[in-house]
This record gives C-alpha cells, structure tokens and sequence, in this order.
C-alpha cells in the first residue's frame, strides 16, 4: 500500500464520514432521531473549530458560543428585520461573525494563554448581559415588542429553510441534508487548515513560539487568522442552527452549554483531528441518559471535564492511538521473532 | 456634592467585595499558576453555608463570617486535596486546570440547585438600619461589608508580609524551584493558599449575598469582574489587584449612576482592554523576560 500524505488521508476519512451520514436516514426513518442527529452535526462544527482554535493554534479562547450565537443571531436578525431568503442569511451571518472575530482577535490577541481565556469569556458574557438588560422595542413584531437584539427572550418563529411546503411531511430530510452539507463543509475547511501550511504555522506557535517567531512566523498574525477562520465556520454553524430551530437566544451564551461543547473537545481529544467529532457523540449519548436519571446535566458535563482532564488530558483519541501504536508494535515483533 | 459621596459609598461596597474576592483570585495565580474558574463557586458555597447554619442556629454576623471562612477554605482544601495536586506540573497545566476548575465550578453549582432550589432567598445574616451622610443613606450593611474587607484584606497583608508563613508563599510565588531548594515545602504552601483564597471568597460570597439574595448563579458576576480586576491588575499581582477593585467598582459605581447600570461593566471591560493594550502586562505587573 502507498503511504498517503496526512491531509489526504485525513480528506479521504473525511468523504468516508460523510458518505455514511448521507446514507443514514435509509436506515434511521424516526424524526426524533433525525433531529437528533442534526444536532449531532451542529455541536460537531462547534466542537472541531473549537479544537482548531484551541488544540492546534494554541489560542485559549471561551468566546467560541459567541461566535455562534453571532450566526444565530445574525440570521435571526436579517430574516426578522429585513426579510431576506434564509440561503442569504447564513453566509452574512458567519461572515459577521468572522469580522467580530477579528475586532475581538486583534485586541485580545495581543495577551496569551490564561488572559485570552479570561478577556474573552469576559466580552461574552457582557454580551450577554447587554442583549437580556436590554428593554427598548426596535420595531412591533405580531404586535409584541422587539428588540434590537431580542431582549430576553431572544427571536422565534422566523422562516426556517423553507423545506416544509416542498417535502410535505420529509421536511426533516431536507434540513438534515442542509444541515449535513455545512457539516461537510466544516469538516474539509477545518482538515485543509489543520492538515495544511497554516496548521503547520499554528502548531509550530503553538508547540514553540520562541522557535516560531525565530522562523519568521507572527504569531500575533496567525492566531487572528486562526480566531477568525474559526469564527467563520462557528458562526455558519450558529446561522444552520437558527434556521433549523427557528430559534436564537440568550440561553446559547448559557455557561453550561459552553461548558456542554468544551467537554466535547477535551473528552475526544484536544489537537486532535477526529477527537471532536468522537467527543460530541460521546457526550450527547452521556447527556441523554444522564436526563434520564433527574436531570443531571451538569453533574455530569463537570464530572467528565474534571476526570479527563486529570486522568486523560489528551482525551479518548490519544488513548485510542495508544492502543493501535501497541498492538501494530506487537505484531511487527511477533514478525520479527519468527 | 451628595451625589458624589453616594457614588463614594456605592463604589466602595462594591469595591470591597470586589477586593475580597479578586485577592484569593490574585494569590491562587499568582502561587500556583493556576485560573480558578470555581472561585465564583466558593464564593456561593459560602452565602449558601452560613445562610442554612444561620437558619439552623440564628447564630449574629460575627459567627456566620466564621462560618462562611470555613465552608471556604474547606472547599478550597477539597478541590487541592482531590485535584488540583495531582495536576501540578504536568504539561498544559495552565489550561487544563482551567477547564478542570470550570467543571467543578459547575458540578458544585448543580449541587447547590439540588439542595436548595433555584429560589433565590434572602440572606438572614444581613443586618438592618442605616444612617445618614449629609442627604445620603449609607446602610450598616454597607459599613459592615467595608470594615470587614479592610480587615481581611490587611490581615492577609499581614500575613504575607509579617510571617514565615507569608515568607514561604511569597517565595514560592516567586521563584518554585528555588523556594523547594531552601526547603519550602510548596505542596504545604499550595494547600494553604488555596484554603485561605477559599476563606475569603467564603466571605467575599456573604457579603455579597446580604447586598442581593442566595441564587446558586450569585457567584458568576463577581467572578467576572474579579478576573477582569485580576487580568488589568497584572495576574498574581495581590496588591494591585485590592487596588484595581475599588478603583473600577468607583468607575463602575459612577457609570452605572450617570449613564445606566447595565453599562458599568461594559465599561470597566472597554477600559481594561485599553490599558492591557498599552501595558500587556497589566498595570502594577513587571515585564517578564523569557528565556527560551
């Protein structure tokens, strides 16, 4: 067998995944299950530009719900306001979202490590408490009262991607279709970064900035470009949400949902390619029987991100390969020895 | 004139709470280099303890502080204890803890839900009455809350200052490695910090909650606002950051006044960026030279 180069083979995994989600709903036929899955895609977009953001470019950022509820909201906004077509909506709003990024990068990014992480979890969370103190009506909405930013209750019953008069009662199949298709999207754009000179340049920052620098590489530089491509995609994601809800509001700034996608990244594995995605499926299933037993949510998103972060700080991926390294190892002694 | 000594007043009530809180913060990182994201959580823990052993026993201020140092420092001990130690140098340390600590910030915020409920009750330990500067109305609660940080506050200063105690942290903070060569035994020195950072966010969290009332979400704000503290105090920086606390509460307090109080923090948060802009380090820290 040729040995295929990283990002091919990555790329390769890639058409596998989505291949097999594409094929899915032949097998899966129950709504509920569908949506589920749905959700599945979102947190997975969530999850792996936040592992790009923070595994790989080395940027601590706590501002990655922002950038989502920035496309939500965004989308939500220009729908409501405006009228747009849904299809317009999404890409403005991960664009904004890419923009804000970049205003925020530039100013936060000048600091490193655990002041990143506290700047940024700041300016979200004023944010936040800017959008639910906030009372003045911009405009009458169904005769109810909406805000600029929709207040505390956020936007609700907007158009969604308009699947239902077309499919009838497959509407759910086309929004899986949609949402599947930003999901890919994620997946290539975030494996050609990772995989490719620009994932070179983070890593390099990230493992030595010293050396880095030395070798010509900003880091200041790459890690804007690092928040903003990461931004970009968190913020398509959000504006896919929206429209799948028909929903944006204050509770996606919520510390525990933050908290919910962090656990995600950490329990798959930080800087890894595939870990997120193996994370997201792992802590949805936890999360759902954990409903089961009294709502114990949050008990459980901080139990997980306390154990595996003192037991397996590289997550379940890293563990994986481990094993894979020691059985391959094996075998090629057993070889050897006979 | 009255106007100015009400936003004087507001300012330092807040300040002090601030204060209480942003030094524990300040010591935990500055000794072990570690962000606590559950320090808002000690905070709460603590209304929350005094609040049910006052409700239990009706026991006055005085003892319900006790009490609230203790729940604390205990939960400080705890989270050292069951894992923070075992994290201690390993690599990533600065970012793992965080998301470790965050996680416990909101497995003991789950807990509290599950105890008490999400009602938000009033603190019985508040004391009543106030009395009169000129037109304003200064609360004995709000006399109370400053005098009580004052003491801690100096009391910690004489601590660090004045003590072998203080000696050891205050070389542990500064250099790890040699403090362990002169026979400082950093594992004592983290557990104590981190019970004496838990102490005053146990007091931090009452004084707070006789102001608004016990919710398990009490600590968030504070914390936020004693990280920024921390961050434009320059991080670890203990005295500066006492500083910085009543400074921006004063900033907060007269924003809030002239403009409206949902801006005050917005506010703090634009300036910060701006001195950390202009001094990357933070206002009181010393630029560190790195070797690499």
């Amino acid at each position: 067998m040729t040995q295929l180069d990283d990002l091919t083979r990555h790329l390769l995994i890639g058409v596998l995944v989505i291949a097999t989600f594409a094929v899915l709903p032949v097998f899966i036929t129950q709504r509920y299950l569908l949506g589920e899955v749905i959700v599945f895609f979102i947190w997975a977009m969530v999850a792996m530009n936040w592992n790009l953001l923070m595994g790989h470019a080395g940027v601590f950022s706590l501002a990655q719900m922002l950038f989502f509820a920035v496309g939500a909201y965004g989308m939500a906004m220009g729908v409501t306001f405006t009228g747009m077509s849904v299809w317009v909506a999404i890409p403005i709003a991960a664009v904004s979202s890419a923009l804000l990024a970049l205003i925020i990068g530039m100013a936060c990014l000048r600091l490193t490590g655990a002041y990143v992480a506290l700047l940024t979890y700041a300016i979200a969370e004023m944010i936040h408490v800017l959008i639910i103190t906030d009372t003045e009506c911009f405009t009458l909405v169904r005769n109810n009262c909406q805000q600029l930013f929709g207040g505390s209750t956020g936007f609700s019953r907007f158009d969604d991607f308009g699947f239902r008069p077309l499919l009838k009662k497959h509407w759910i199949l086309g929004n899986y279709y949609t949402v599947l298709a930003a999901f890919g999207l994620t997946i290539f754009g975030v494996i050609v970064i990772i995989h490719g000179r620009l994932g070179l340049a983070f890593r390099a920052i990230r493992d030595n900035v010293g050396y880095a620098s030395s070798r010509g590489i900003d880091r200041k530089k790459y890690q804007v470009v690092a928040f903003a491509l990461s931004a970009l995609l968190t913020g398509l994601a959000g504006g896919v949400y929206a429209a799948h809800y028909r929903f944006a509001g204050p509770s996606l700034f919520e510390f525990s949902t933050l908290m919910f996608i962090l656990a995600m990244v950490v329990v798959g594995g930080l800087g890894s390619t595939w870990g997120p995605l193996i994370g997201t499926g792992i802590m949805m299933i936890v999360v759902e029987f954990s409903k089961e037993m009294g709502d114990a949510r949050n008990l459980v998103l901080g139990l997980a991100l306390i154990i595996f972060v003192v037991v397996m700080p590289k997550g379940l991926v890293h563990l994986a390969s481990n094993a894979w390294r020691k059985v391959s190892h094996d075998r090629q002694e057993t070889k050897a020895d006979s | 004139m009255d106007v100015v000594i009400q936003i004087v007043i507001t300012g330092l009530t807040l300040g002090s709470m601030y204060a209480l809180a942003s030094v524990g913060l300040s010591l935990i990182y500055g000794t072990l280099g570690m962000f606590n994201m559950a320090h808002g959580l000690f905070m709460t823990l603590g209304a929350y303890v005094a609040y049910s052993v006052a409700v239990a026993f009706g026991i006055p201020l005085v003892l319900g502080i006790v009490v609230a140092m203790a729940a604390g420092a205990l939960i400080g001990i705890i989270t050292h204890l069951v894992m923070v130690r075992f994290m201690l140098g390993t690599a990533d340390f600065g970012t793992n803890v965080l998301v470790a600590t965050a996680g416990l910030g909101i497995l003991i915020e789950d807990l509290l839900l599950k105890v008490y409920g999400g009602y938000p009750y009033p603190q019985p330990l508040a004391v009543e009455g106030f009395t009169r500067i000129g037109r304003v109305t200064v609360t004995y609660q709000a006399v109370i809350i400053f005098a009580v940080a004052l003491i801690l506050i100096l009391g910690v200063a004489w601590l660090l200052l004045k003590t072998r105690f203080g000696r050891a942290i205050r070389a542990t903070a500064l250099n790890r490695e040699a403090a362990m060569l002169m026979g400082v035994k950093a594992d004592t020195v983290f557990l104590q910090v981190m019970a004496l950072a838990g102490m005053l966010a146990g007091v931090a969290g009452l004084m707070i909650s006789t102001q608004a009332t016990l919710s398990p979400q009490m600590g968030g704000d504070p914390l936020l606002k004693a990280f920024v503290i921390c961050v434009v105090a320059g991080l670890g920086n203990v005295w500066g950051a006492g500083l910085c606390a009543f400074g921006l509460a004063l900033l907060e307090a007269a924003i809030g006044f002239y403009i409206g109080v949902r801006f005050g923090f917005p506010a703090m948060l634009i300036l910060v960026i701006l001195v950390l802009i202009w001094r990357p380090q933070g206002l009181f820290g010393s630029e560190k030279v790195v070797r690499l």
